[in-house]
């Protein structure tokens, strides 16, 4: 099964997306900011799909991408970001680094259903 | 004086004169004021709790002598200062207070026949500070949606936007994040009460905590506080406008968790917000108070709304592929 990863600082949104990921049958892990995300993608190649917010302490969503595009080499995750932010400028360098989709929270199940049925099922 | 014509503001009112009771109430009515009566013997332990008041109306003869309403006026100086005191005078010249003992309470007197200090009392000191209409709608709407959001089981209201000058706390649980922009900088801070929102919370069905009660609850403040944050920068800040040329300022904050206080370092007063979380099955309520501290920098000529339509806001929480 596809797994998913979820980057966000704040616990309720995780526990809010992993609670919806499990309910529609899907398999998850979390991390809390982007440094954390770093490790946990590298330790497990069965994440397909990451659900990252931008703003977080230690390493944001973008560096996060940007590093998992560049440093890591990492070309085939799916990388959704899911925040408050909707500033053009944010959404252009996201696509730039890599990002296949924006989410504008507060977080809607649907949206992420869709997101998993294009982007890796 | 604040052309936001929805913004209103508490102020104590320490007056006894039934005569005179239509009068300030009509001047109440008229400029947006909430007038609260109390009874003398009640006005420290009232401005102990959190009344998030505006200012004070005063009367020369509220108490029983014109010696104690002046021992009181300095006792509400030294424990309230940030609350600006204003005397009701039954003729300027009816009783002899001396210049300075009345500089050192009041800041300002007038007499029932003409409220003009009065009126420049409520512009110098309650609404100095021009917001625009369409930030204080805007708030409004991004902190209803953002609340209800998070609150799914509750049904969430507004009620009129206020002024305060108060410093007092409200609750026992409150987040902070900084706002900056071309136009404004300070903070935006939440407040509410610890064990009503958890009951709130744990009316939901089946919701389960992970983590001990405060921790969870302190995790769902701090995820409202960013949605409505980001809401608040996506909607009135332009992040290419004018970054690199902004105030790097600071000024400490100081919190004093024994008496409930905390300052921003500025005088100003601040532009406040209720919310109610009503659960109808039960009936049980909780409060959260929304103060917008502009104590760095508000310059609301510079203001412009980024999203305005309701369609913007209803598209949160699409996907958008690239």
């Amino acid at each position: 099964m596809a797994k998913i990863l979820i980057v966000d600082d704040s616990s309720t949104v995780r526990d809010q997306v992993g609670e919806f990921l499990t309910e529609n049958g899907l398999d998850y892990i979390s991390a809390i900011d982007g440094k954390d995300g770093l490790v946990k993608l590298q330790g497990d190649p069965g994440i397909k799909l990451i659900l990252s917010d931008v703003n977080m302490p230690n390493m944001d969503g973008l560096t996060m991408v940007e590093k998992i595009r560049n440093e890591l080499g990492n070309s085939t995750v799916n990388i959704i970001m899911l925040t408050t932010e909707s500033n053009p400028s944010m959404k252009e360098r996201g696509k730039a680094a890599g990002v296949k989709g924006w989410i504008v929270k507060p977080f809607r199940g649907e949206s992420v259903l869709t997101a998993i049925k294009k982007l890796i099922e | 004086m604040s052309d936001n014509l929805d913004l209103v503001s508490k102020v104590l009112i320490l007056d006894n004169a039934v005569e005179y009771f239509d009068t300030i109430k009509q001047f109440c009515d008229e400029n947006g004021l909430i007038g609260l009566r109390i009874h003398s013997n009640n006005v420290l332990r009232t401005l102990n709790s959190y009344v998030d008041l505006g200012g004070i109306f005063m009367a020369e003869d509220y108490a029983e002598t014109l010696e104690k309403t002046l021992e009181l006026a300095a006792l509400i100086r030294k424990t309230r200062p940030e609350l600006p005191i204003i005397l009701r005078r039954k003729t300027d010249s009816s009783s002899e207070i001396q210049a300075d003992n009345l500089a050192k309470c009041f800041v300002d007197s007038y007499t029932i026949d003409d409220l003009s200090p009065l009126r420049k009392f409520i512009d110098d000191y309650i609404f100095s500070i021009v917001y625009p209409n369409a930030l204080i709608r805007g708030i409004t709407e991004i902190s209803v949606q953002s609340l209800q959001s998070q609150f799914k089981a509750q049904t969430v209201t507004a009620n009129a936007p206020y002024i305060v000058r108060d410093r007092i706390i409200f609750g026992e649980v409150f987040s902070l994040i900084p706002l900056e922009s071309n136009w404004c900088r300070g903070y935006m801070m939440l407040q509410t009460e610890e064990s009503i929102l958890d009951s709130l919370v744990v009316s939901d069905v089946g919701l389960q905590y992970s983590q001990t009660p405060f921790r969870e609850l302190n995790n769902l403040l701090g995820e409202v506080t960013n949605l409505i944050w980001g809401a608040f920068k996506n909607r009135f800040i332009n992040d290419d406008v004018d970054r690199a040329n902004r105030s790097v300022t600071q000024v400490p904050l100081v919190i004093n968790h024994q008496n409930k206080y905390i300052s921003f370092g500025s005088e100003n007063p601040q532009l406040c917000f209720k919310y109610t979380l009503l659960d109808e099955a039960t009936g049980l309520f909780c409060s959260i108070y929304q103060w917008f501290i502009f104590n760095l920098d508000f310059t609301p000529e510079l203001f412009e709304e980024i999203q305005t339509t309701v369609d913007d806001l209803i598209d949160s929480g699409e996907l958008e592929l690239f």
